[in-house]
């Protein structure tokens, strides 16, 4: 029971923030919307239908990212039961049978952490109406909505879009053979990266052709602003290409930074871990690319549109003054949506690394026997979580800055001409902060654990 | 006077060795009072009925477990009360381990493997022991398999990486524990001759733990345990002669139960 709970303690962490994010933002929507000044409450449903469209674009995003989270921490649990499903399948169940019954834990863990997401949610609307209008956040005397049907429906996309990954991760269960019950002591075969052919061609497309219409938008850009509805749809390409792409764009950047972390035998076999099952890291690390992404990626195009714009208005100053401010609110909103996404799949990244350090206990009794002290497996633990996550983070810094500045030159080359990408170095920080700290975090549980392997669990025939 | 280990010609060495597990109603005693040594230069064999002991045993002269009772010594240097770091020093450097399986760190080759033990005292194999590495691995017929990963090879040619890693730093003693319990016999007779002959040419001590008569009889000496004590010191015996003496440990141990 703990067993499992620890297992599927991310599922339910990242579907309850999931839910979390979901409902807040519908139901802050409804609250926004009664804030407004009742004199303009005719255009209120056109308000609310564009929050509602951005919300939603919010939303998706994080579903996406807890999606990957979710199928990746469930292959990584299939990979460390294999000798049961194997028993199983000795005895007689069928391997769909067996998926199903790991995807409809999925379902469960999706439904307990959407409600629990949805009642934190409603209790933090509950307050904000409650003690927003005292505090001079919100106006006095409005009738502001706690409910919304849509509220529900998100919590059920949320358990559904759980039990969907849950099923995508387990497809490795068709793979345990019966046999693998009863060999008794044989290494576990790796989790072989395989080559798929359809998936890698429509990545090529997605990525060549996403980097195309950028290049042709960006160009086009340096005449007219409508050159961002170009970009736009090759960002979404070509990004979609990468995430489609992450196994065969990842573990060659994995090895890449390896090397400037492997060094002694702690450092070998940390990043030797790290590239141990490609699929797995590439899975597990494209999370947090992808949210870093989308941080870096509004910080930088906010930050270009700034200092492009303000050359336009340099003549006049109080313009300026209030362009500054408007865009400082708007980065702070993006970045605090978005980020959302990233903290969700850094608690992938924490679940996965722990997840495979629990499944080495034998592997690190041997190194124990052989004569690593304590010190050294713990070294090995944190310098495989820092390799990951800053690789993710590096990637994830360069591609939003990418990102941002062909976002802002498409819609103002027209007016500043070519430009360099402005970057806002404080965000940049923090998200290089926000890496630091994940990694050692990430580490910290996994090496805790890791060093109190006796040598003598090397031995023990399971 | 301290009567020194190797004036007797041990390389390891326990005295009045008792180990318990649990207290009160539910404390197990795996070893009782054993005082036994493992002769240098000699292949012994530890043997017994599971449950008997034999793996406790095993695991307290190698520094992997501490004991509850009584003195441990590697050499003439007592372990009993090192703690973990000089333990772990004490294995990388002076003894070596072959098991039963998983011997390999799966995400190193073949040859990472051999240097492991070398690279985790921070440094690079000596010519000397570059030169013995070459040695082992050429008679080993390990020579076109170096950059293989552990999951390439067959259960035998692992269990041959093994035992060329434990030779590799020329141990004080080298612990093998069921080291041919997973693979065929026709395997299992070469790696058993492989051991035997590193105690026959090469001098090194070999303490290999058992449960396989047939095993056994490769060995100079074997020790019998039963119910956590030696019943038995004997000089090298047929696997007849062995499997006889095993069924009677096991009719007294039987009887004692009754």
């Amino acid at each position: 029971m703990i067993a499992m709970l620890r297992e599927h303690a991310s599922t339910l962490i990242v579907s309850a923030l999931s839910a979390l994010f979901a409902v807040t933002l519908i139901l802050f929507t409804g609250i926004l919307t009664a804030a407004i000044d009742p004199a303009v409450i005719e255009e209120s449903g056109t308000f609310r239908a564009v929050l509602m469209m951005v919300a939603l674009i919010f939303i998706v995003i994080a579903l996406y990212v807890g999606a990957i989270v979710t199928a990746n921490t469930f292959s990584t649990i299939i990979a460390g039961r294999t000798r049961t499903i194997a028993l199983l399948r000795l005895v007689g169940a069928s391997s769909a049978r067996v998926r199903s019954r790991v995807a409809g834990e999925g379902l469960v863990a999706g439904l307990l952490g959407g409600v629990a997401g949805f009642g934190i949610a409603v209790a933090l609307c509950a307050a904000v109406t409650v003690w927003g209008p005292q505090l001079g956040w919100l106006p006095e005397g409005r009738d502001y909505p706690l409910f919304d049907p849509l509220a529900l429906v998100a919590v059920g996309i949320v358990a559904l879009t759980t039990w969907a990954a849950a099923w995508t991760g387990s497809r490795r269960v068709g793979r345990v053979s019966p046999i693998a019950a009863t060999g008794a002591a044989v290494e576990l075969p790796a989790e072989q990266s395989r080559r798929r052919p359809a998936r890698t061609v429509w990545a090529t497309i997605l990525l060549v052709s996403g980097a195309a219409l950028l290049a042709i938008g960006i160009v086009l850009g340096l005449a007219t602003p409508l050159a961002l509805l170009i970009s736009f749809v090759g960002g979404i390409l070509s990004f979609t290409g990468i995430a489609l792409g992450a196994h065969l764009i990842m573990p060659p950047l994995l090895r890449l930074s390896g090397r400037a972390f492997g060094r002694g035998p702690s450092g070998r076999l940390a990043v030797a871990n790290a590239g141990r099952f490609p699929e797995r890291s590439a899975r597990s690390t494209i999370g947090l690319v992808i949210g870093v992404t989308l941080v870096t990626m509004f910080a930088v195009a906010l930050a270009s549109y700034e200092t492009m714009t303000l050359q336009a208005f340099a003549h006049s100053p109080a313009l300026r003054a209030g362009l500054s401010e408007t865009l400082a609110v708007t980065t702070a909103v993006f970045t605090g949506l978005v980020g959302f996404s990233a903290v969700i799949a850094a608690v992938g990244l924490v679940n996965t690394l722990s997840l495979s350090v629990l499944q080495r206990t034998r592997e690190l009794g041997l190194l124990r026997v052989l004569g690593f002290t304590g010190a050294q497996v713990r070294r090995m633990v944190l310098v495989e979580s820092a390799q990951m996550t800053l690789t993710a983070l590096g990637f994830g810094l360069l591609l939003g800055v990418f990102y941002g500045w062909a976002a802002a030159q498409s819609l103002l080359g027209s007016q500043a001409g070519l430009m360099a990408p402005t970057v806002p170095w404080p965000i940049i920080g923090g998200v290089a902060v926000f890496g630091l700290v994940l990694a050692l975090v990430a580490a910290a549980a996994p090496a805790r654990r890791a060093i109190r392997v006796s040598p003598v669990a090397a031995l023990a025939a399971q | 006077m301290e009567i020194h280990s190797s004036d007797m010609g041990l390389v390891a060495r326990v005295a009045h060795l008792g180990k318990h597990y649990g207290t009160g109603p539910q404390r197990v005693t795996a070893l009782d009072d054993v005082s036994i040594g493992i002769r240098r230069g000699q292949f012994t064999a530890i043997m017994g009925p599971s449950g008997s002991g034999k793996s406790t045993l095993m695991h307290v002269m190698a520094g992997l477990d501490t004991p509850s009772e009584g003195r441990v010594w590697l050499g003439d240097d007592e372990i009993t009360h090192l703690g973990d770091a000089a333990l772990t020093k004490l294995r990388r450097r002076r003894i070596g381990f072959v098991f039963q399986s998983f011997n390999l760190v799966p995400t190193l080759d073949v040859m990472g493997n051999l240097r492991l033990p070398f690279e985790l005292d921070g440094r690079r194999p000596n010519p000397e022991e570059q030169h013995r590495i070459g040695a082992l691995v050429e008679s080993l017929g390990l020579a076109n398999r170096l950059k293989h990963r552990p999951h390439e090879l067959s259960g035998g040619q692992q269990q041959r990486v093994a035992i060329a890693r434990a030779l590799a730093t020329q141990p004080d003693v080298i612990f093998a524990d069921e080291p041919t319990g997973a693979l065929d016999s026709r395997t299992g007779r070469e790696v058993l001759g492989l051991l035997r002959s590193a105690t026959r040419t090469g001098g090194q001590t070999i303490a290999m733990v058992t449960h396989d008569p047939g095993a056994a009889s490769h060995a100079d000496r074997i020790l019998f345990l039963a119910d956590g004590r030696i019943v038995s010191d004997r000089e090298a015996m047929t696997a007849e002669e062995i499997s006889e003496t095993m069924l009677n440990l096991e009719s007294v141990a039987a009887g004692a139960a009754a």
